[in-house]
């Protein structure tokens, strides 16, 4: 075969994987898939309400809601593929029993799966929040696009990497946990980076994510200046995670059976 | 071709190490059928999952220039919460085949009835073995792997697979497990015996049943 063959078989394979998922994950109610987007956008919308309760004001511009939401949605697109990708291994091992499904293939079947999820719910939410009145519309829209498939490939990446490793070692599920927690804090979900004290700017522009919600809110808004954001970095941390993780897969495959 | 080159297969479990398959190298011949024999556990499955590429080796190669089916054995990759159309969309898809063409075969074949609009786990071992047969049939493969699965269904299902069968055997090969004496004499013309991770080949299917017989 050659090499557009391959690639035809790879992108039927991986789409068919993508159907398969879809109906294996939100079952046969067509609300199902409702409920996917449902959860995630309620929960941040708790969190929105909780806020405003305690008299918090708007770090940056005038809509708590929109600010929070730049920052949480974008957060929990990528622990969701990250941490999605952590089982994919074990979820699919029925299906090599078609030799013509790859690991690689669930990889890539989950994450897009996960990222069409994530862009309906975001579209949802910033919808409604234009619609009452809480968000103009965005600056610069092309940016929300490459940001969303940069968070896409940053979670892709260290996915990856965690699939590798929860395949050699079990209990990795359980450490990742509580090492991605901190995340929440060191994300700028809550509060503008680039007004916190040149100490700790300098410590957390290390954090990928915090650059993807950094670049996220750079897109929203028309006057975010943001002394930290660095567009190249989480892409070049997610083509060195990304890059490891399949030398990780091909290095390991004998292993996993 | 289809060749094992050095293969080793060894699995690890709770500190247990179990050799399967011990530096095997052979080299199937073309055009024939053949039939795999051993007792149970002597690692028949894991050698159909490695032909097919289902399963790596743990070391050593298998090389595979031919177009070969997956292990058909008993609902292997067949999700159990979709329904057989469901699951037989998902395989003709992957295997680039018209959907409908395939539905329309599997119906026909494995007679389902109303049962192939419900989910898997709702099916008995001899209706998933009809759905899998029926499926792997509808696609061109230059080997298929027959994995004790020819053996369920009634008398008529048995006549109708056998007719399918020996259309098939015109252009296509078989590489089959069975523990059927009357099977293996039906369908195949030599066989390999498995026996703590050796292999040894017959060419004449009496002496392989004689030797399986001694084991």
């Amino acid at each position: 075969m050659n090499t557009a063959e391959l690639l035809t078989l790879q992108l039927r394979v991986i789409l068919s994987l993508v159907l398969r998922e879809t109906r294996a994950t939100f079952g046969t109610s067509s609300f199902g898939y409702a409920w996917a987007v449902i959860t995630p956008t309620a929960s941040v919308a708790v969190l929105v309400i909780l806020f405003s309760l305690i008299g918090r004001h708007a770090p940056f511009g005038s809509s708590l809601a929109l600010f929070f939401a730049t920052g949480i949605l974008t957060l929990q697109f990528f622990t969701e593929i990250s941490g999605k990708l952590m089982t994919v291994f074990d979820a699919n091992r029925a299906l090599l029993t078609y030799p013509i499904i790859k690991d690689v293939d669930t990889i890539l079947a989950r994450t897009l799966l996960i990222s069409a999820t994530y862009f309906v719910i975001m579209l949802i939410f910033y919808s409604c929040l234009i619609l009452v009145g809480m968000a103009e519309l965005p600056v610069h829209p092309e940016h929300l696009v490459m940001v969303f498939c940069a968070t896409a490939y940053l979670g892709l990446g260290y996915g990856t990497v965690n699939a590798v490793i929860a395949s050699l070692w079990d209990t990795w599920m359980q450490i990742e946990k509580v090492l991605t927690r901190p995340l929440f804090f060191i994300s700028g979900i809550f509060y503008v980076p680039s007004q916190l004290p040149q100490t700790a700017q300098t410590v957390l522009q290390w954090n990928p994510v915090l650059h993807l919600v950094e670049w996220f809110r750079y897109g929203f808004y028309s006057n975010y200046n943001s002394s930290i954001l660095n567009v190249y970095y989480p892409l070049i941390v997610a083509t060195i995670l990304f890059l490891f993780g399949l030398a990780g897969e091909r290095l390991f495959r004998r292993s996993r059976f | 071709m289809l060749a094992f080159d050095r293969v080793s297969k060894v699995y690890k479990l709770k500190g247990v190490k179990k050799v399967i398959l011990d530096e095997m190298t052979f080299q199937f011949p073309e055009n024939r059928n053949v039939a795999i024999m051993g007792k149970n556990g002597a690692g028949k499955s894991t050698m159909m999952r490695l032909m097919a590429g289902s399963e790596p080796p743990t070391t050593g190669h298998v090389y595979r220039s031919l177009r070969v089916s997956w292990p058909l054995g008993f609902a292997g990759g067949f999700n159990g919460s979709m329904t057989g159309i469901e699951n037989i969309r998902f395989v003709s898809r992957i295997y680039g085949q018209d959907t409908e063409r395939v539905i329309d075969y599997v119906k026909d074949f494995a007679e389902l009835g109303p049962s192939i609009r419900l989910p898997i786990k709702t099916y008995s071992n001899g209706m998933k073995a009809r759905l899998a047969f029926g499926l792997s049939m509808a696609i061109n493969f230059n080997v298929y792997l027959i994995d004790e699965i020819t053996a369920v269904g009634d008398q008529t299902f048995r006549k109708k697979s056998n007719a399918v069968f020996q259309e098939k055997l015109k252009s296509s090969q078989i590489i089959m497990v069975s523990h059927s004496q009357n099977t293996i004499r039906e369908y195949c013309d030599c066989g390999l015996l498995l026996d703590k991770g050796r292999v040894t080949f017959y060419d004449d299917v009496g002496d392989l049943l004689k030797a399986y017989k001694s084991l």
